[in-house]
């Protein structure tokens, strides 16, 4: 029974990836869980320079969800590549940077700095919708989303993985987008921008205002639009939105991801990546499948014709 | 010993590490239920490596496994440890569906949980009295250092303040402790009526040699413990409980504005990591 999958120039010793901003630096978890359990794990993101972050209160709970507004707090690309990547060589997962920037250049300078050894790939943060510059600024539209991804393709020789917004009226538009521009695989989705209101104060209860949907609230619209782009594109897609456990990972897959990223779910219960893996292992043998790889993209639709048109 | 923290990539705020035991995730079956007054109770989980290694101000985040929604675990000061059994007790305030949850389960029903976390209260210097200053369900960790203090031969000083008489529901182990306990209520309903803060002012005004202050409760109690410390010239230690996504520093959701004695401005840190336990005077207040 097989769990590696082959993402766009990475091969994952299985589909589960710890997801930017909920995972810290990996490093955090070490003594916690074995991090070599993991398929991989994507960084906090980050820019040339530390970052503060936002104003508190930065996360507030909302039904099945977490809104957050941490704003990109990190250490930046060159004390992560200094202090953090020796500490992650011991582990046997793939290491991926989750690239930012507040203009083109950044995002491409830090692609460069990052191109270190150890790292398996890049994800491109077009999404993050807490920062006034750069972010989903970038993700929301196809002119900005292909002249980022096309410079930090121009940067490095890892593989490229902008992780796309799903604060669009198409993603199938931003996926293409990506695609043409030379990304390697699409990271889909990160989170919904949302507004929770104090009402006896009547101010938004987080500081920055707005801020970004995470959790099972979000999972059905996350599923949806992972599926809407794999079938918009070749490059492969890595599902991300609210996955609690293996029904969940397993809905991405089928939906046409070759891999998944636990998000919020890190914070609530660190075991989740051993319930997930012993759920798959125990999936294949009772649908007496080889190998992960075989539900990928195996979604059925009852109806002849399929909603959502045709495949591209 | 200990895992690396999560601030562990900022190499300055490693200058102040204190030794404890690695946090252990686990599911814990409830051993134990025991309710007081109102919204109040007692909640004992097997969990060996927190019933061994916790110390007094650490805390476990823990949520029931029955509930769903809401998602998060939630942050709570450990009270009190029992090795021998192999497991601690949270003193737990009734606040909402998470703590509801947690309140409503019965024994061997699990929660899922890990600890322990976070840097604890640091003794006093020798000579030094531990002046304990908690406000409502603050006066958990004071417990377990209470029993720290006895143990190694001394005692805390114990001030608890609330709303009313029905909120101090955790005075008796204080007398199992030795440990002087004075109340105080907003309505005058058990012992001074007032501010604790003001009942604190009042032992300080009787000279009572070197003195270490320690406070856990709202944001304006640890203010005002924090301000009395600055006017008296005392060490204080303050536990802050902002609103708390992970425990282990990676949601960046418990920030809280902390400026060193070495430093030009401050910083964030996360109080799961780096408090929750701080130097008063390193605190900037909102």
């Amino acid at each position: 029974m097989r769990l590696e999958v082959a993402l766009g120039g990475l091969r994952l010793k299985n589909p589960l990836i710890a997801a930017s901003g909920t995972f810290g630096y990996g490093v955090e978890y070490e003594g916690i869980l074995d991090l070599s359990i993991l398929g991989g794990i994507v960084s906090k993101g980050l820019y040339l320079e530390p970052r503060d972050g936002c104003a508190v209160p930065r996360i507030v709970e909302t039904p099945s969800g977490l809104l957050n507004a941490i704003g990109l707090q990190g250490v930046g690309i060159r004390a992560f590549v200094k202090d953090v990547l020796p500490r992650l060589a011991r582990y046997d997962t793939a290491v991926i940077v989750n690239v930012c920037g507040d203009t083109v250049e950044e995002y491409a300078e830090v692609a460069r700095i990052a191109d270190a050894p150890g790292v398996a790939g890049l994800e491109v943060n077009i999404s993050c919708p807490n920062v006034k510059k750069g972010g989903m600024a970038f993700g929301g539209d196809p002119r900005m989303t292909h002249e980022v991804v096309s410079a930090v393709r121009r940067a490095t020789r890892l593989p490229v993985i902008p992780k796309l917004s799903p604060n669009v009226a198409d993603v199938t538009v931003f996926a293409r987008v990506c695609e043409e521009a030379g990304a390697d695989a699409l990271s889909c989705i990160n989170t919904l921008l949302g507004l929770a209101i104090d009402v006896e104060r009547r101010v938004p209860r987080l500081a920055f205002g707005t801020g970004g949907l995470s959790g099972p609230a979000i999972r059905p619209i996350a599923v949806r639009m992972a599926w809407q782009a794999a079938r918009a594109v070749r490059i492969p897609v890595i599902g991300v939105g609210g996955i609690t456990g293996v029904e969940d990972a397993l809905e991405f897959l089928i939906a046409g991801c070759r891999a998944v990223q636990i998000g919020t779910a890190n914070f609530v219960d660190p075991g989740i990546y051993t319930r997930i893996l012993d759920g798959l292992a125990a999936y294949l043998e009772r649908h007496r499948l080889e190998s992960v790889e075989e539900v990928v993209g195996t979604l059925r639709f009852a109806e002849a014709e399929e909603p959502g048109g045709p495949r591209s | 010993m200990g895992i690396i923290r999560g601030p562990a990539v900022s190499s300055a705020s490693m200058a102040t590490t204190t030794a404890t035991s690695p946090p252990v995730n686990r599911d814990v079956p409830l051993v134990r239920r025991v309710a007081l007054g109102g919204p109040y109770v007692l909640l004992t989980f097997r969990h060996p490596e927190v019933a061994e290694g916790a110390r007094a101000g650490q805390f476990v985040m823990i949520k029931a496994s029955t509930v769903s929604d809401p998602i998060l675990r939630r942050p709570f000061s450990i009270m009190s440890v029992d090795p021998r059994e192999g497991a601690f007790t949270l003193f737990l305030k009734v606040v909402g569906p998470g703590s509801r949850a947690l309140a409503e389960l019965r024994p061997d029903e699990e929660a899922g949980c890990l600890g322990p976390l976070g840097r604890p209260f640091t003794p006093p210097p020798e000579g030094h009295e531990a002046v304990c200053v908690a406000g409502g369900y603050g006066i958990a960790p004071f417990v377990l250092f209470g029993d720290e203090l006895r143990r190694a031969g001394r005692r805390a000083r114990v001030f608890y303040g609330g709303r009313s008489a029905a909120d101090l529901q955790l005075r008796d182990p204080f007398a199992a402790l030795e440990a002087p306990l004075a109340c105080a209520t907003d309505d005058g309903t058990f012992g001074h009526r007032g501010r604790v803060t003001e009942a604190v002012d009042a032992y300080l005004a009787t000279r009572p040699g070197p003195v270490t202050l320690y406070a856990c409760g709202p944001d304006a109690m640890l203010h005002a413990v924090a301000h009395l410390a600055e006017q008296r010239g005392l060490p204080a230690q303050v536990s802050l409980d902002p609103w708390m996504g992970c425990g282990l520093g990676t949601c960046l959701g418990c920030v809280v504005r902390i400026r060193r004695a070495n430093e030009t401005r401050a910083k964030y840190r996360c109080a799961c990591t780096e408090g929750p336990v701080f130097d008063a005077r390193d605190v900037v207040w909102a």
